[in-house]
Formats: C-alpha cells, sequence, structure tokens
C-alpha cells in the first residue's frame, strides 16, 4: 500500500503602507506599517476564489468518501488574524472540517517568519509556541508534526523540534539531501529522533506549478490520469505539499483544478494499493528507512531550494540583520505593542519581496509582491525598520 | 546589403540619443557585412570611419538644429527653407551615388529632419523605406503645443515609409495613437550602449540631457532641495545645455539651493564619461521619453539611475528605480534611500551592470538588419 499524504500551506502576509524615508521619526503609531486596506481587498478576493469554495469542496468529498479522503493543513497566524477580522465564517468552515476527524493540522511559526535562522532559537520557540496556543483555542488539538517556513529545515532546526516534543517534520524532497534516494519514505535526521516528511516535488509541481501550463507535455492534467502516475510510483508515501491558493488563485476556476480536486478521490481509491493518510497518520503508520544530512538549510522554494530566496542578495541579509538586532533590544523592553509589530515584520515575505533572482523565480516573485520590484520593496521595508529603531532607541 | 542611411547627428558632433544610435548601430552593421552609406550633414567636426564597409558621406552645412524649438509657434520661412534646401542636397548626393554605384536596396532614414529626402528617393526610385523614431514632436514639446508643422511632416514619413523602427512601446503605442500608423507596420528595436567605466564614487546626484522641457529638470531641482536636508553633503549637478538653462538656474536660486547645485553647461565627450563615473545616482525625470540612452550609460558607469517610469528605457530595464516625474516626493525618497543604503545602491549598480550586458549594438543590428530583410 502507498499512502498519499495531501497537505496544504495557508497563508497570507501582513503586508506593508508605503512608508517613504520622510515618515521615518514622525509618526508614533505602529499600525501606520501596516496596510489594513490592501490586505482585506487581497484577502477577500482570495477567500472568494480559494479558500470557501475549496474548503466547501473538500468536506464535500471527505463525506462522500466516508472519511477515507485525507487532508492536512497548516494556517498560519498572520492568516487566522485576518479570518477573524475580515471573514470569520471561514475559520468555521475549517472547524467543520477538522471536525470530521480526516482533517489534521500541522505547526508551524505564527508569524511564518526566519526566526529559526536566528543565531539563538528563543524567539522561533515563543513563536512555535504561540501558534500551538492558536490551534488549541481554535480546534481544541495539539499537531504532532511540524512544518518551518515554506519548509525550511537543517539539522539544527531538526533537533529543536524533536526537543519540542513534536514525532515529525515537513521538508522537501530534494536531491541535495536525497542524493540517489526516494522521497516516497519516512526518514530520520542524523542528530535526532523524528520522521521526516519529504515533499515529492515533482507530483506536487504537477498540480501546484504545471497544472495549467499548456506547452507542459502532461496538460490537461485529469484526475485518472494523475492517480495512475500516483500508483506507479514505488514507496510507503506520496507527499503532496502546496499552497492552498492553488485552487482557484493561482490556477483559476476555468482551468478546471476544481474539477481535477472533486474527482481526485475517487480516481484514487480505484486503485487498490492506493489510500489517503494525514500527516500524523503517516508517522504513526511508517518506519523510517534512512538517515537525513542537512547541515545547510534547505526549503522548498525556488529553484535553488535553499534561503537565498530571503537571503539571496545584500539588501535582503541588511534588512534580516536589522530586524536580528532590533529584538535583542526590543525583548529587553518588555512592551507588547513593540513586540508583535516586530514579530509581524519577521513574516518572511516581506523579504521575499526584495529577492532579485531573474529568469522564472523573478516571474514568480513579481506574482506575488505588492512591490514595482525588488528595490522598492527593500526601500519600504527598509524605512520602516529604520522608524521602528527610532522607536525602540 | 547595401544600405543608404541618412542621419543628421554623428559622434563627435552629437546632441542627443541619435548619434549615439547612428554610431553604434552602423559600426556593428558594418561588421555584419552590411555595405552602409552614412548621409549627414557637414559640421564643424567632421566624422569619419575606420571601416571599409561603412562610409561617413558629409552633405552640405545646414543652419538647422533638429531638437530646437523655434520660439514662435508659425515658423518663419527661413526654417522651412534651409529643411527643404538641406533635403534636396542630400537627394542629389544619393542620387549621385546611385547613377555612379547602383542602387541601394534600401533607404533609412532617422526623425523628421531628412524624412522628405528619403521619401523623394523612396518614391523616385522605387526603394523601399525604412524609418526609425527615435522621438516624435510630442515627446519634444513635452505634450504642450506640439507643433502641427513638425507633425505633418512625421506623418507623411510614418504613412510613406515600409517598416517603422521604434525604440521602444512607448513610442510605438505614440506613433499608432497619435499619428494613425497600423501596429503592424512597426517593429520595437529597443537602444544599447557601450560600457563606460566606473570611477570612484562621490556623494553626486547627476542630471544629464538638453535642458528642454522634455528632459524635467526642473522636477530635479525639486527633488533637490527635498533631499538636501536629509543628505546634507550630497551634491546635485546638471549637466548639459538648453533653452531652459537660464529658468533652471534662476529656479535653484529661488529655491535656496544654489549652493548644493551645479550647472556644468556644455561637457565634452570625456568630461560626460567622467561625470557618469564618479556619479552616485542618476536621476532621468522625462516628461516624455521615447527611450533615454542615458539611462543605459549611467548604468553602464555603475550609477543607480532613477527613471520616469513612461520612459522607454523603463519598460525595457529592470534593475533600476521608476517614479512618476512628477512625484518628486517619491524621487527624494528613493535618492535618500540610495544615498543612505549601501546594501540598496551595490545591488543596484552589480545587477544593473549584468543586465546591461543584454543591450549591446550588435543585438540591435542583427533586429534591424530583420527589418532590411523583411522590406527587400
Amino acid at each position: 500500500m502507498t499512502s498519499i499524504c495531501l497537505y496544504f500551506e495557508v497563508h497570507q502576509p501582513i503586508r506593508l503602507n508605503r512608508f517613504s524615508v520622510f515618515h521615518i521619526g514622525n509618526n508614533n503609531s505602529n499600525s501606520t506599517y501596516f496596510d489594513s486596506k490592501l490586505n482585506k481587498e487581497i484577502f477577500e478576493k482570495v477567500a472568494k476564489k480559494c479558500y470557501l469554495p475549496t474548503n466547501n469542496l473538500l468536506l464535500k468529498l471527505i463525506n462522500e468518501s466516508d472519511g477515507r479522503f485525507k487532508v492536512s493543513f497548516s494556517l498560519t497566524g498572520t492568516f487566522v488574524e485576518f479570518c477573524k477580522k475580515y471573514m470569520p465564517e471561514i475559520i468555521d468552515s475549517f472547524k467543520e472540517l477538522f471536525k470530521t476527524g480526516s482533517v489534521d493540522m500541522i505547526e508551524e511559526t505564527y508569524y511564518h517568519s526566519l526566526s529559526s535562522l536566528y543565531d539563538e532559537l528563543d524567539e522561533f520557540e515563543e513563536q512555535v509556541r504561540k501558534h500551538r496556543q492558536m490551534i488549541k483555542n481554535l480546534f481544541n488539538y495539539k499537531p504532532r508534526v511540524f512544518r518551518n517556513t515554506e519548509a525550511i529545515y537543517d539539522n539544527r532546526i531538526a533537533k529543536k523540534v524533536a526537543d519540542m516534543g513534536y514525532k515529525g517534520i515537513i521538508t522537501e524532497g530534494t536531491d541535495k539531501i536525497l542524493h540517489w534516494r526516494s522521497p516516497n519514505y519516512l526518514y530520520k535526521p542524523v542528530n535526532c529522533n523524528l520522521k521526516v516528511l519529504l515533499r515529492n516535488y515533482t507530483l506536487s509541481d504537477d498540480v501546484g506549478f504545471r497544472f495549467s501550463a499548456k506547452l507542459w507535455p502532461g496538460h490537461p492534467l485529469t484526475a485518472d490520469k494523475y492517480a495512475n502516475w500516483m500508483a506507479g510510483n514505488e514507496g510507503d508515501l506520496i507527499n503532496l505539499f502546496m499552497d492552498y491558493e492553488t485552487f482557484g488563485e493561482h490556477h483559476w476556476e476555468d482551468t478546471g483544478i476544481f474539477d481535477f480536486l472533486s474527482h481526485l478521490p475517487g480516481e484514487v481509491f480505484k486503485h487498490d494499493n492506493l489510500d489517503f493518510v494525514t500527516v500524523s497518520e503517516a508517522v504513526e503508520r511508517y518506519e523510517s528507512v534512512g538517515d537525513i544530512d542537512a547541515p545547510w538549510a534547505i526549503s522548498w522554494a525556488d529553484a535553488d531550494r535553499d534561503v537565498s530566496t530571503w537571503l539571496g542578495n545584500d539588501m535582503q541579509k541588511a534588512c534580516f540583520n536589522e530586524l536580528k538586532n532590533l529584538g535583542k533590544i526590543i525583548k529587553e523592553k518588555d512592551e507588547n505593542e513593540l513586540l508583535n509589530t516586530w514579530r509581524r515584520l519577521q513574516t518572511s515575505d516581506h523579504l521575499y519581496y526584495v529577492s532579485t533572482k531573474g529568469m522564472e523565480d523573478g516571474d514568480v516573485h513579481a506574482y506575488f509582491s505588492p512591490y514595482d520590484g525588488p528595490y522598492d520593496g527593500f526601500i519600504n521595508y527598509m524605512n520602516i525598520l529604520q522608524d521602528l529603531k527610532q522607536k525602540v532607541e | 546589403m547595401k544600405i543608404a542611411m541618412i542621419g543628421w547627428e554623428y559622434p563627435p558632433f552629437k546632441a542627443g540619443g541619435l548619434a549615439t544610435h547612428c554610431y553604434g548601430l552602423t559600426r556593428s552593421l558594418a561588421d555584419k557585412n552590411i555595405k552602409l552609406d552614412f548621409y549627414m550633414p557637414k559640421t564643424k567636426k567632421s566624422a569619419s570611419s575606420d571601416k571599409s564597409n561603412l562610409r561617413i558621406i558629409e552633405v552640405g552645412e545646414t543652419e538647422i538644429f533638429p531638437y530646437d524649438r523655434p520660439d514662435s509657434k508659425e515658423i518663419g520661412g527661413n526654417f522651412y527653407e534651409a529643411v527643404y534646401y538641406y533635403n534636396s542636397l542630400v537627394v542629389s548626393k544619393v542620387e549621385k551615388n546611385i547613377k555612379t554605384n547602383g542602387k541601394y536596396d534600401a533607404i533609412h532614414c532617422h526623425d523628421w529632419l531628412t524624412m522628405k529626402a528619403g521619401i523623394t528617393l523612396k518614391e523616385k526610385w522605387d526603394i523601399p523605406l525604412v524609418l526609425t523614431i527615435h522621438s516624435t514632436e510630442y515627446d519634444r514639446s513635452g505634450w504642450i503645443y506640439p507643433n502641427q508643422w513638425f507633425i505633418d511632416i512625421e506623418k507623411e514619413g510614418m504613412n510613406k515609409a515600409d517598416r517603422i523602427i521604434a525604440v521602444s512601446h512607448f513610442t510605438k503605442r505614440v506613433i499608432v495613437d497619435k499619428y494613425g500608423i497600423n501596429p503592424d507596420k512597426i517593429s520595437v528595436v529597443h537602444n544599447a550602449v557601450y560600457p563606460i567605466t566606473e570611477g570612484h564614487k562621490q556623494e553626486i546626484v547627476l542630471f544629464l540631457g538638453r535642458l528642454t522641457i522634455q528632459k524635467g529638470a526642473e522636477f530635479f531641482l525639486k527633488a533637490a532641495q527635498k533631499v538636501k536636508d536629509y543628505e546634507p553633503d550630497a551634491k546635485f549637478v546638471v549637466a548639459g545645455i538648453g533653452d531652459m538653462l537660464p529658468r533652471l538656474i534662476t529656479q535653484a536660486i529661488d529655491m535656496g539651493i544654489s549652493d548644493k547645485v551645479i550647472f556644468t553647461g556644455r561637457l565634452s565627450e570625456d568630461e560626460v564619461k567622467h561625470i557618469y563615473g564618479i556619479s552616485s545616482v542618476y536621476v532621468m525625470p522625462s516628461v516624455s521619453e521615447p527611450f533615454g540612452i542615458t539611462a543605459l550609460e549611467a548604468i553602464s558607469a555603475g550609477t543607480p539611475t532613477i527613471a520616469s517610469k513612461t520612459a522607454g528605457f523603463s519598460e525595457a530595464f529592470k534593475n533600476c528605480l521608476k517614479v512618476d516625474f512628477w512625484d518628486t516626493d517619491e524621487m527624494a525618497n528613493k535618492i535618500i534611500s540610495l544615498l543612505r543604503y549601501d546594501p540598496l545602491h551595490r545591488t543596484l549598480a552589480k545587477e544593473g551592470k549584468r543586465e546591461i550586458e543584454l543591450f549591446t549594438w550588435d543585438r540591435v543590428a542583427d533586429k534591424t538588419i530583420d527589418v532590411y530583410n523583411g522590406v527587400i
């Protein structure tokens, strides 16, 4: 039997206001950093195109399959804040999904941050605890599997996550750590006791990236074709991890993405050797077959599959260091408002927008960015960091 | 392939991007085995060519300076006459060469000044006509009171040309929207640059261009005033000459920034390269800019550039900063950021130089040859 583990990242960053050098030091309100209007617009648009219709469809599919169709989610703290503020009905629909028993929740940092790359991991731990508290409040549940921001992973992070009591961790099934081995098994970090779920990037990206690419030989991708491909895979586990916005947002409804999803469980069940598992079930059911060694951080982002997406150029490193250093001062001050602002600024998207990668990745970055390019993104973000610095000094 | 190209400026005589373009284009075409006769007005500094495929043929002197905006709105008889006279000189010179050396495969004209000659030669000798549009009357007037006399000449040339090369999509749109030309007849070929050596950077913010309404130097001064209090060590250099120079000097004095702004007047080729090299920021706040080769020149010298959003350059280039020319707050924000945030300056300089490698005259020549092949 090969189990299919479907997992979706559900995230929206709190986008920033336009903040010029002339604003630095002349306003006392932190709220002016965050652009409520744009955030609300984007959130409501994506909710209508993706969150609400996909949640409804998943609920229907789970019920029709008597719970044999299963999915897992990681909801970021910033996403949940948007739900509470603008569309609480989305939270209700996630609760309803969770109640079916076929839906699992995954842990991560509340702010979808890069705190796992700081010199010390205390801030990382606090953000994970904050997320844990949020999941407990919403679902009265304690996640067993962890997925770091955009699947960033190295030995140090794995050790920390194991120490915090998690049973499993999700990352990218990149050749950098697998070499000749298959992603379709569980592995174990070299330095701690934890099960590593590795994303099958070929099959995941067939849906996440290539679904509507007309020039791709696999186009059009139908559920029966896809189920056949999976049935032909060897291994315990096929990890399909993607952005939740794949459904209805990255690929619009008219591409047939919802038809694909609605036929997927039925087509999978036609194969006797396939079933679905949640991430928790995956780590319970299967054993690790080998070790994973990641002395340097990997991730699922861009073609490089490392952290160069956020820390690839001098501008990104400057912002990252500035932000990191601000934290030391802010933590000594013990002012909640400042701390909250600083943490919201840690959401990795702010650095993602500053990436200067060319080629295909550059187009993906531009698609998500609210700025006219990385340089505008840097100026805006750095101006805000300078303002915050003046406030704390 | 044998081409008669008709222009009106060529280094060392140079008033704008057209000279730079003709120089780079003709030399790269010659390297690609195109036989080229380049016709231009006789100037005080004689132009020459060291390539056997490329002949520079100087025609009688002319008093016309194509970027001038005649003061009165009705353009006087002398101006008309001078233009017609010059065009007829060009025609007879080209015809003389046709009679001795045989027909050209195509005539290639640049901008309005020589269009009349191009049309005459096309009609009389049945030679295909290619027209490159570097700027239109709308650009040169900054879209304020464009002169109908120029527009009519441009329109006639565009209508009769077999193929038009526009230096940007921005210019292509103007040609389609304002002159009613079929877009299928227009190819876009972005400009290129011969890279300039980077110098020892100083805290200089540079404007370089003709001081005409088109180039927006007044917005540069307004931004300078806003930057001054935040970056007291910054110097602002306004390089170039033009009809707005006296007004800009007065403006700088009235704004109380005359101690921060340096007006250089006309610069030699070497001085231009030097100032590009040592500047920290280049600003191109053009009101209407078909392309803007100066931006490529600045970036090639490692100088991060802030360009007008609508400039043709901005549609073609990624690693630069873009502003609305009228938004001097944002222009100042970006100037200060470049002076203050070293990582921004460094990344823009580095990535800009990398991108500039795509902007070669070799590429412009290839695309121009494609256009020739389409009409011959």
